[in-house]
């Protein structure tokens, strides 16, 4: 199950934060957030060790704790999208087909003439459709 | 292929916002009117940077994304590439596209020498047409600026339309 | 006179014209729309600048609509309106408008649009309220019938943007010239 998922601009300024648990553990989800930001700021300045995936928008893994375990996506934009689950198996495959979802719905987001670049995301609908994409999230692989 | 509409529907807002511009709004002040059309043109460049980047791996240096901006980008906008591109491996680039679409649009199209000045000898309507494919030229301007800058180059976008239909985008980026 | 050959559909109208990315199109009228109420301040002062690059182009794409579609003079307004909507707004737009809510005496009716190329993207922010984001639509309908002698009177009643379930745009004849051409005379 996804329980947080969040954009983050290039400044590191959020533009985008919203977990999907009933536990009240917001701080311990931000606190997950902010490790990853570090996770990927250091990925992408020391880049040797994963030369292969070198400019690969998909992140994988990120950092995995005790409880969850969080994925990464950087755009050429350089606009981080972070998903936090506490799915013990992920499929790659599905992490990579939800950030792409996720990507897109952002960019139309983005594409609203009235939306301020590097301000919150606002949009009603862009919550909404997050909300679809973060619930139908790995269904039918693994329940 | 995406949603398509009429060219003349693009052609048309885009003459109607520079002629709102350049003569209702700030007759007076074109340096404004240029601002406030780069501006539009930034807004579009930048949003559309995003759309058209979602799929590809992340550039690797400028020239990469230049070049994106030259094949990828222009082919969306325009159904074709930058025609040469020209650096001096310092920062400056030079994108030339042999016949730019809106510029051949602004001289085929008698109504943009604005219904006013119908009156007045050739030259000066010249001279109009002259001064309107200038303020045009601050939108596609504005575009390639808000494209770069989203990709993460922050940039200066000038254009010379000395060798019309050619016109030639000058990029240079700011260190 | 106009060519006798028969109007063209629709659809062949619109693959007979040059196309462009409808994406380009839509963010280029979002970023003049929110350039201008930034400029101008007043929303109804925006409202009436985009009726008027309506207006404008709508003065142009008549000529344009006349030359490629093969349509003949309408007789009545009734069969203008039809014509705007089916083959008007599929040559330029892409899409079909359908005309309906016709007053007893034909002189008023709606063009409704269920698909409109021109709010991809779009959300109203709660500050501007009062904008007719979509008056540059209207604006093209009163250009382009006054330029087939047609004087009329354009507004919004339904807006999708503001959470109705479609465009609508009541379009209202308030004088005809009938014995004028399409054409201007020194055509």
């Amino acid at each position: 199950m996804i329980v947080c998922v969040a954009v983050v601009g290039h400044q590191n300024n959020p533009l985008y934060l919203q977990s999907f648990t009933e536990a009240d553990d917001a701080l311990k989800l931000h606190h997950v957030v902010h490790c990853s930001l570090d996770v990927i700021d250091e990925r992408v300045n020391n880049p040797k060790r994963n030369a292969p995936t070198l400019n690969e928008t998909f992140l994988g893994l990120l950092y995995p704790t005790e409880n969850y375990k969080v994925y990464g996506y950087l755009t050429n934009t350089k606009v981080k999208f972070l998903m936090v689950t506490t799915d013990l198996d992920v499929k790659d495959a599905d992490a990579r087909n939800f950030f792409r979802k996720f990507h897109a719905a952002y960019v139309d987001a983005v594409s609203n003439p009235f939306h301020v670049p590097g301000k919150k995301i606002a949009s009603r609908s862009f919550g909404a459709r997050v909300s679809t994409i973060v619930k139908s999230f790995g269904s039918g692989t693994t329940v | 292929m995406g949603r398509e509409v009429a060219g003349s529907c693009l052609d048309g807002v885009v003459m109607e916002m520079v002629s709102a511009y350049c003569g209702r709004f700030y007759a007076a002040k074109p340096e404004l009117a240029a601002g406030r059309i780069e501006a539009i043109g930034f807004q579009v460049g930048h949003q559309l940077s995003e759309r058209y980047t979602m799929d590809r791996p992340r550039f690797t240096d400028h020239l990469e994304a230049i070049k994106f901006i030259c094949k990828d980008f222009w082919s969306e906008l325009f159904k074709k590439q930058i025609d040469n591109l020209k650096t001096n491996h310092r920062g400056t680039f030079v994108l030339q596209d042999n016949c730019f679409p809106w510029l051949t649009h602004v001289s085929l199209d008698p109504s943009m020498e604005s219904t006013d000045a119908t009156e007045s000898d050739p030259a000066l309507l010249g001279d109009t047409a002259a001064q309107t494919t200038s303020m045009l030229l601050y939108f596609p301007c504005g575009i390639i600026r808000g494209a770069l800058t989203n990709l993460g180059i922050p940039c200066a976008v000038s254009a010379d339309m000395s060798n019309l239909p050619a016109c030639s985008f000058v990029v240079r980026i700011k260190t | 006179m106009p060519p006798l050959t028969p109007p063209k559909s629709g659809d062949a109208l619109f693959s007979s014209v040059e196309r462009v990315n409808a994406e380009l199109f839509t963010l280029t009228y979002g970023a003049i729309v929110r350039q201008l109420l930034t400029d101008l301040e007043e929303v109804e002062e925006v409202n009436k600048q985009l009726d008027q690059m309506g207006y404008n182009i709508g003065t142009r794409l008549v000529d344009e609509f006349l030359a490629k579609s093969n349509v003949s003079r309408c007789v009545d307004f009734k069969e203008t309106a039809d014509t705007i909507a089916k083959l008007g707004f599929k040559m330029f737009l892409g899409v079909t408008a359908t005309v309906t809510n016709w007053d007893a005496e034909g002189t008023t009716c709606s063009f409704v649009l269920e698909d409109n190329p021109l709010v991809d993207f779009v959300e109203l922010p709660d500050t501007c309220q009062g904008l007719q984001y979509c008056n540059v639509l209207s604006g093209v309908i009163r250009g382009a019938l006054e330029m087939v002698s047609m004087k009329t009177e354009v507004t919004w009643v339904r807006d999708m943007l503001r959470g109705d379930d479609a465009y609508e745009m009541r379009v209202k004849l308030t004088k005809q010239v009938p014995e004028e051409y399409p054409y201007k005379d020194d055509d």
